[in-house]
């Protein structure tokens, strides 16, 4: 039994991703059966949801069991998870004590997370010069600081033309350029492991 | 007539994946004896394979953050990545006391994870070292998944964080983390602005298409690295193509 599940585990994963991307290519022979496997991947992600949270909740419960600095974190995240889990069972997902929950817990917390973020991010620029000082570490750091500058009017000054003419050059010619060539490396890479998936020489479903 | 190819670009697709197929393949036969081609040298593997060793002998921890990428989108292909190199780094890792563990921020990526971590002990005859709650689920959102990253990267001995997925610019936090904890951090995604992040955040940071070779210089076998041949081909091939495309508009000929 432990050898024949994997290559059954193989043989449906390889059949039903090669359906899915003839379905694209001969819609009129394969759109049918591609639209009942893309319906059924979908359901079984959301049971994966459930199965996800699961995981989180036993992580967390271990370390209530165990002594660290942590407990009190994992004991509020296990309190908030069970209020949340009922209020919104009972309200409903769209309902007005579910959207108060969100309103008042989730949105301010993440939100204060993204001012954070934005000091680590002008943190990590400023130690940027000082780890890696290369030509293009500087280059990096005067193109962040030029668009920066033609981005917002200056205090006292107000907007200075010839940099926000700069700044829009910048942004349209050079970086969708550089982003293009970065798009190319990701779409050949991820066509190179769907290929892979396909062919089953990478089976990262136990197979 | 809907069974046949619809239009021209999709014929042009059908081609495009039936080429990179015939060349993978090509490259996986005849270079089953040895690669045709070297790989360049690479840093962030360099130190990345460093650090796997040094873990191993002190007895510390590898962290795998596959990111919060849906399988069933495009970002789902950068989080394959960060399961082949979980793959690799738990047979690398099998003689340590502390196994890798992951964070993920999607529920299919984490179930993902668990299978394969388990396979990989089950391939080494050591299925009795795999312990589920080491690929955690640790948000559903982008800052909840980096907020609940951030202690794990603290708390558990660390030596080095590998980032390998779909991630957007919160995979700073993350990061920032890892330099707190003083472990190498080794960050790759699809994500074009995270990436301008990780240029600036991470100790070896992967741009482009350089996450998608982690399997061929993590030694993940000649299918890896045929891949990766096929990927360098087909690159040239299309900045040819772009190049005389261009060429061909500045003299007027396309319109």
């Amino acid at each position: 039994m432990k050898r024949v599940l994997p290559v059954t585990n193989a043989i449906i994963a390889i059949v039903s991703g090669v359906i899915v991307l003839l379905g694209y290519f001969f819609p009129g022979a394969f759109q049918g059966i591609q639209s009942v496997l893309v319906g059924w991947a979908i359901i079984i992600a959301a049971f994966a949801l459930l199965l996800g949270i699961y995981n989180l909740a036993i992580v967390h419960w271990k370390k209530v069991g165990a002594e660290g600095q942590g407990n009190l974190y994992s004991v509020v995240l296990l309190v908030s998870l069970i209020i949340t889990i009922v209020v919104v069972g009972f309200s409903g997902p769209t309902g007005s004590w579910s959207l108060w929950v969100f309103n008042t817990f989730q949105v301010p917390i993440e939100v204060s997370l993204l001012a954070v973020l934005a000091v680590v991010l002008a943190y990590a620029g400023a130690r940027l010069f000082s780890r890696k000082p290369k030509w293009h570490t500087i280059l990096f750091l005067v193109t962040v600081l030029l668009v920066l500058l033609g981005s917002v009017p200056l205090f006292l000054i107000g907007e200075i033309a010839p940099l926000s003419a700069l700044r829009g050059w910048l942004s349209q010619v050079p970086a969708v350029a550089g982003a293009r060539g970065l798009l190319l490396g990701v779409a050949l890479g991820t066509v190179a492991t769907g290929i892979r998936i396909l062919i089953g020489v990478d089976r990262p479903y136990g197979g | 007539m809907e069974q046949v190819l619809s239009t021209p670009t999709d014929f042009l697709t059908f081609v495009f994946v039936l080429v990179c197929l015939g060349l993978i393949l090509f490259f996986i036969y005849f270079g089953r004896k040895r690669p045709l081609f070297n790989l360049r040298d690479i840093p962030a593997f360099r130190h990345f394979r460093r650090e796997v060793d040094l873990a191993v002998e002190a007895g510390k921890r590898l962290h795998i953050s596959i990111g919060r990428g849906s399988v069933n989108d495009l970002p789902g292909g950068a989080a394959f990545i960060g399961l082949t190199i979980l793959d690799r780094c738990a047979r690398a890792a099998s003689n340590s006391d502390r196994p890798p563990m992951s964070t993920t921020g999607d529920g299919v990526l984490t179930i993902l994870g668990q299978d394969t971590l388990r396979s990989t002990y089950r391939s080494l005859a050591t299925e009795q070292r795999y312990d589920p709650t080491n690929v955690r689920l640790t948000g559903l959102t982008p800052l909840s998944y980096a907020a609940g990253a951030m202690p794990t990267i603290r708390e558990e001995q660390i030596t080095a964080n590998i980032y390998a997925g779909h991630f957007g610019t919160e995979i700073a936090l993350l990061t920032e983390a890892g330099e707190r904890s003083q472990s190498l951090t080794v960050a790759g995604t699809d994500n074009i602005p995270a990436q301008a992040v990780i240029y600036a955040t991470a100790n070896e940071p992967l741009l482009g298409e350089e996450l998608y070779a982690a399997g061929a210089y993590l030694g993940a076998g000649p299918a890896h690295t045929a891949s990766l041949t096929m990927q360098d081909i087909m690159r040239w091939l299309l900045v040819a193509v772009i190049v005389v495309g261009a060429i061909l508009k500045l003299l007027g000929i396309l319109s």
